[in-house]
C-alpha cells in the first residue's frame, strides 16, 4: 500500500537504535550530538555539534528525539548570543516525530514533539516551536520567535496562519513512523 | 497531484446527499477525515463549519501566559505583558536600550539586561522598524504594555468608543434584563453553556432583535421567537423595549473637524496625498486593517501593537450540544479531556493509482546515486497523467479504526449525466464540464479486520517491508494497465492487518475533460456494543442510555468524494506525442 522510499544501501549507516545517517551528511562534533533512534539524517545535511559552549567538559549541543528526519542539505546550527559580554553557543533540543524539509536552516533553541518544518525555511536563532506546530515551505522565522502549539506558520516573516486540527498529533506520529518504515535500502547491484 | 478522498459533512442539511462533484459547492461539503468530528448521540459526522464553538481559555501566543477572562476585556484582547507586534511586518518586537546595530553582521540586538542606558525602544529584528521612528521611547524596559495602553486609551477614537459604550450601557442592560425575564430565549442552545461571554452576547442579541422588532408601518413584524408559542402573544410585553427612550448621542468631537486630531479623512488626507513621493508612505491595507482598529494612513504614524490574544476552544455538536472537543486548560498542552473525532469511528480511505506509483518507484530507483530527493516534480506529475479514451486501474485502501471487524460496501453515486446531455440546449461546454467516465467498484460486501494495538507500527519492519512474497495478489494487478484482466483487478486485492485494499477501474471517454472525480457512498456494518470508542464519553455522563444494550449490528453510511486526478484531453496528448 505505502510505496517504499528507496535510498542507496551503500550511502547510509544504520546504528543499533535504528538511526540512519547518510555518509554524505556532515556531522561535526558527533560526541556532542544525540539521536533518539529511528531518526534519518539525509544526504548533504550539516549538523554542527562542534559549536559548543566554551566551558570545559562534556556537553550535549544538539539532541534529536525518535522518528525525526533531517532533510537533504539542511543545516542544524546551535544558536549563539553575547550575554554580559561573553559570546556563547546554546544547546538545541528537538523532540520526537519532528520532520525538517530539504534545504532548511535551523537555529532554534527548542522544538517540541510532532513538529513539521517544510522545505527551504529559515528558523532563526532561539526560536521556540511548541508541540504539533507546523511551518510551511519557504517560511522565514525571525530570531526569538515563539510558535505556539497547534499553529501553522507561513510567510516572511513567518506569521500565524491557522489552527491545526485536534488530531494533528496522531497524524504526524503516523506519518513519521510510516516514513521511517518506507525508508528502505535499495542496492542497484542486487537486482 | 496525488489522488484524494474527502469526507462529506451534511452540516445539518435535511438532505444527506452531497452535491455533484463538479459543482463548486462540492468543495465546501467535503473535508479531510482528520478534521471531522463525530457525535455519538446523533450518530453523525460534524465538521468545523457546523460545530458550535466556545472559548475555553485565552493565552498570549508570544509569552504563552494564560489570561483570565476577567482581564481579557479590560486589556482589550491583547497581551498586557511585554509582547508587541511590529506594525510594519507583524513580527514580534524586542526591547532594546540603544540603537540597534545597522551593520549586516546578523548579530542580535544586545538584550536589554546587558546595557542599561535609557531610553528604551521597541525594535523589529526582521524589517528593522523601531518605535523611536514614531516617537515612542520608554524610560524603563518594564511595564511597556501599560504605558502603551495609556497611549491607546487616550486616542480620540478610543475615547469616542468609550463614550458610545457608556451611552448605550443602560439600554443594553434594560434589554438584556427584559430578554432574560421574557419568554423563551432564541439562543437556548448556547445559554445552556453558562459561560460569562453569553451574558454579553445575549444583551447584544436582545438589543438587535429589539431594533428589528420595532413596528414599521407597512413592514411585516420580525419575530425571532416564531417557534415558541408564548412569544406570539408577547407583543405587548415587547413595547417597553421598542420605545426609543434614549437621549440623542453627542460625540466628543465634531466629526467634521476630527481629521485634525489624527483620525484621518478630510482636507488633511488630501494634502498628504498630494505630496506623496513614494507609495511606501501610505500604510498598506493589511497594516491598517488587521493591526488596530483605526489605523493611521501614513506609514510613519504606525504604532507598535500589543499582541492579540489567542484562545483554546471547545466544540459542541450543533444538534444536541454534546461536547465533541474539550481541550486541557493549560495553554500549550496538546491533550484533550474530550475528543470525539471521526477518524476513530469511520474507516480511513486512501486512493492510489498503480500506474503512477510504479512510475515514481522506477524514477526513484533510477535517481539513486544522484540526488535521492523527491525525484523531479514534473516527472512525478507526468506519471500520474490519465489520458482521455483510456482505461485505468485505481486502488482504495480502507483502514478500520474499530476494535471489531466491519463489513463495507462501496457504491458510486450516479451523476445524472444522461439527463443533462438529453436536454436540447445542453451545449458542448456543458458536456465537457461533466467528464463522461465510468467507474467500476467491487459490488459485493467485503470485510475489514479489527484494529488491534499490536498492529501499531512499532514492530514496523513486518508491516510495510519489501514484501516480495506478498506480491501475488496486490502487485499482480498493477502490471495490467488497459482493458485486460478486469476480473482480477476490480475487487478485493489484499488484506493486511486492519487494512483492506480494493481495486477499481475507470474507463475515460474519448471527449472527457476535467478531473476523474466522483462521489462514493461508503456504508458499513459494525457491532454497536463495542465499548472502546464510547469510553471517552464517560466523563461527560452521556452514556446512561447506551450502557445496557444487547450486541446489535448497526449500519452507518457516509459519502466521500474521490478525486483521482486530471484527465489529459485528446488534443493535448496528440500534441505531446508529436513533440516526441
Ligand atoms: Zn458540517
Ligand atoms: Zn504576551
Ligand atoms: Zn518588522
Ligand atoms: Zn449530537
Amino acid at each position: 500500500m505505502e510505496q517504499p522510499i528507496y535510498y542507496s544501501k551503500a550511502e547510509y549507516i544504520e546504528t543499533d537504535t535504528g538511526n540512519k545517517v547518510s555518509r554524505r551528511a556532515t556531522i561535526a562534533g558527533p560526541q556532542n550530538i544525540i539521536l533518539g533512534g529511528k531518526t534519518v539524517i539525509s544526504s548533504g545535511a550539516i549538523i554542527r555539534g562542534d559549536l559548543r559552549r566554551t566551558n570545559p567538559g562534556h556537553a550535549v549541543v544538539i539532541s534529536l528525539g525518535r522518528y525525526c528526519l533531517v532533510g537533504e542539505n539542511c543545516v542544524m546550527r546551535p544558536p549563539y548570543k553575547t550575554y554580559r559580554g561573553n559570546f556563547n553557543y546554546y544547546p538545541m533540543k528537538i523532540g520526537d516525530h519532528v520532520h525538517i524539509g530539504a534545504n532548511t536552516v535551523v537555529e532554534a533553541a527548542i522544538i517540541g514533539n510532532h513538529v513539521e518544518i517544510g522545505k527551504n525555511c529559515v528558523i532563526g536563532k532561539f526560536t521556540t516551536i511548541k508541540d504539533c506546530a507546523k511551518i510551511a515551505d519557504n517560511t522565514i522565522v525571525p530570531p526569538n520567535t515563539v510558535i505556539p502549539a497547534l499553529s501553522l506558520f507561513a510567510g516572511s516573516p513567518g506569521r500565524f496562519m491557522e489552527d491545526l486540527p485536534e488530531s494533528t498529533q496522531e497524524i504526524v506520529e503516523a506519518h513519521t513512523k510510516t516514513y521511517y518504515t518506507r525508508f528502505q535500502p535499495f542496492d542497484p547491484r542486487e537486482r | 497531484m496525488a489522488p484524494s478522498v474527502l469526507y462529506h459533512c451534511p452540516c445539518l442539511s435535511t438532505s444527506p446527499i452531497p452535491p455533484p462533484p463538479h459543482l463548486p459547492s462540492s468543495s465546501y461539503n467535503f473535508h479531510l477525515l482528520h478534521t471531522l468530528f463525530f457525535c455519538e448521540e446523533c450518530d453523525a459526522v460534524r465538521c468545523n463549519r457546523c460545530v458550535s464553538i466556545e472559548v475555553s481559555s485565552y493565552y498570549c501566543p508570544n509569552c504563552l501566559f494564560e489570561v483570565p477572562s476577567a482581564s481579557v476585556r479590560a486589556e482589550k484582547n491583547r497581551c498586557a505583558r511585554n509582547c508587541f507586534m511590529c506594525p510594519n511586518c507583524r513580527n514580534t518586537l524586542s526591547v532594546v536600550p540603544s540603537d540597534p546595530p545597522d551593520t549586516g553582521d546578523m548579530r542580535l540586538p544586545i538584550p536589554a539586561s546587558a546595557l542599561n542606558g535609557p531610553p528604551f525602544f521597541l525594535y523589529c529584528n526582521h524589517c528593522r522598524w523601531d518605535s523611536a521612528q514614531v516617537g515612542i521611547t520608554f524610560e524603563k524596559p518594564t511595564g511597556l504594555a501599560a504605558q502603551l495602553q495609556k497611549h491607546e486609551d487616550s486616542a480620540p477614537d478610543s475615547l469616542e468608543f468609550e463614550r458610545l459604550k457608556e451611552h448605550f450601557e443602560p439600554f443594553l442592560r434594560a434589554s438584556s434584563l427584559s430578554a432574560s425575564t421574557s419568554t423563551g430565549h432564541p439562543t437556548a442552545h448556547i445559554s445552556s453553556a453558562a459561560h460569562s461571554h453569553h451574558l454579553h452576547a445575549n444583551s447584544i442579541t436582545a438589543a438587535a432583535s429589539a431594533a428589528l422588532a420595532r413596528d414599521i408601518p407597512g413592514v411585516g413584524k420580525y419575530n425571532p421567537l416564531a417557534r415558541s408559542t408564548s412569544a406570539r402573544g408577547g407583543i405587548t410585553k415587547d413595547k417597553s423595549i421598542n420605545k426609543d427612550e434614549m437621549a440623542e448621542y453627542r460625540s466628543r468631537l465634531d466629526i467634521t473637524k476630527a481629521s485634525a486630531y489624527g483620525t484621518g479623512g478630510g482636507e488633511i488626507d488630501v494634502e498628504f496625498m498630494k505630496h506623496i513621493e513614494d507609495i511606501g508612505e501610505v500604510a498598506s491595507l493589511e497594516q491598517r486593517w488587521l493591526n488596530s482598529w483605526a489605523g493611521p494612513l501614513k506609514t510613519q504614524e504606525l504604532k507598535p501593537l500589543r499582541i492579540p490574544l489567542r484562545s483554546k476552544r471547545s466544540k459542541r455538536c450543533p444538534a444536541c450540544t454534546h461536547i465533541l472537543i474539550k481541550p486541557e486548560q493549560k495553554a500549550q498542552s496538546v491533550r484533550y479531556k474530550i475528543k470525539l473525532v471521526a477518524a476513530t469511528y469511520l474507516p480511513a480511505i486512501t486512493a492510489s493509482l498503480p500506474h503512477a506509483q510504479r512510475h515514481t518507484a522506477e524514477l526513484a530507483k533510477k535517481s539513486l546515486g544522484k540526488s535521492t530527493s523527491a525525484a523531479n516534480d514534473d516527472e512525478k506529475n507526468a506519471a500520474s497523467d490519465m489520458h482521455a479514451g483510456k482505461t485505468y486501474l485505481f486502488q482504495l485502501a480502507l483502514s478500520n479504526p474499530l476494535y471489531d471487524p466491519i463489513q463495507v460496501r462501496l457504491s458510486v453515486q450516479r451523476m445524472h449525466v444522461s439527463t443533462a446531455a438529453a436536454k436540447e440546449g445542453a451545449s458542448s461546454t456543458e458536456k465537457a464540464r461533466r467528464p463522461p467516465f465510468a467507474v467500476s467498484l467491487p459490488t459485493s460486501t467485503f470485510s475489514v479486520a479489527a484494529y488491534a494495538e499490536a498492529w501499531e507500527y512499532d514492530d514496523d519492519d513486518e508491516m510495510f517491508g519489501l514484501d516480495d512474497d506478498d506480491d501475488l495478489l496486490g502487485r499482480g494487478g498493477r502490471d495490467l494497465e488497459g482493458r485486460s484482466g478486469k476480473a482480477k483487478t476490480v475487487g478485493v486485492l489484499e488484506k493486511r492487518a486492519n487494512t483492506t485494499l480494493v481495486g477499481g477501474e475507470v474507463v475515460i471517454g474519448k471527449e472527457a475533460r476535467g478531473n476523474v472525480k466522483f462521489n462514493m457512498l461508503v456504508s458499513y456494518t459494525y457491532r454497536s456494543d463495542d465499548p472502546a470508542p464510547s469510553e471517552s464519553n464517560d466523563g461527560e455522563g452521556i452514556s446512561t442510555k447506551m450502557a445496557p444494550k444487547a450486541p446489535e449490528i448497526k449500519t452507518f453510511a457516509f459519502y466521500t468524494v474521490v478525486d483521482l486526478g486530471h484527465i489529459i484531453p485528446r488534443e493535448e496528448s496528440r500534441v505531446a506525442e508529436s513533440d516526441l
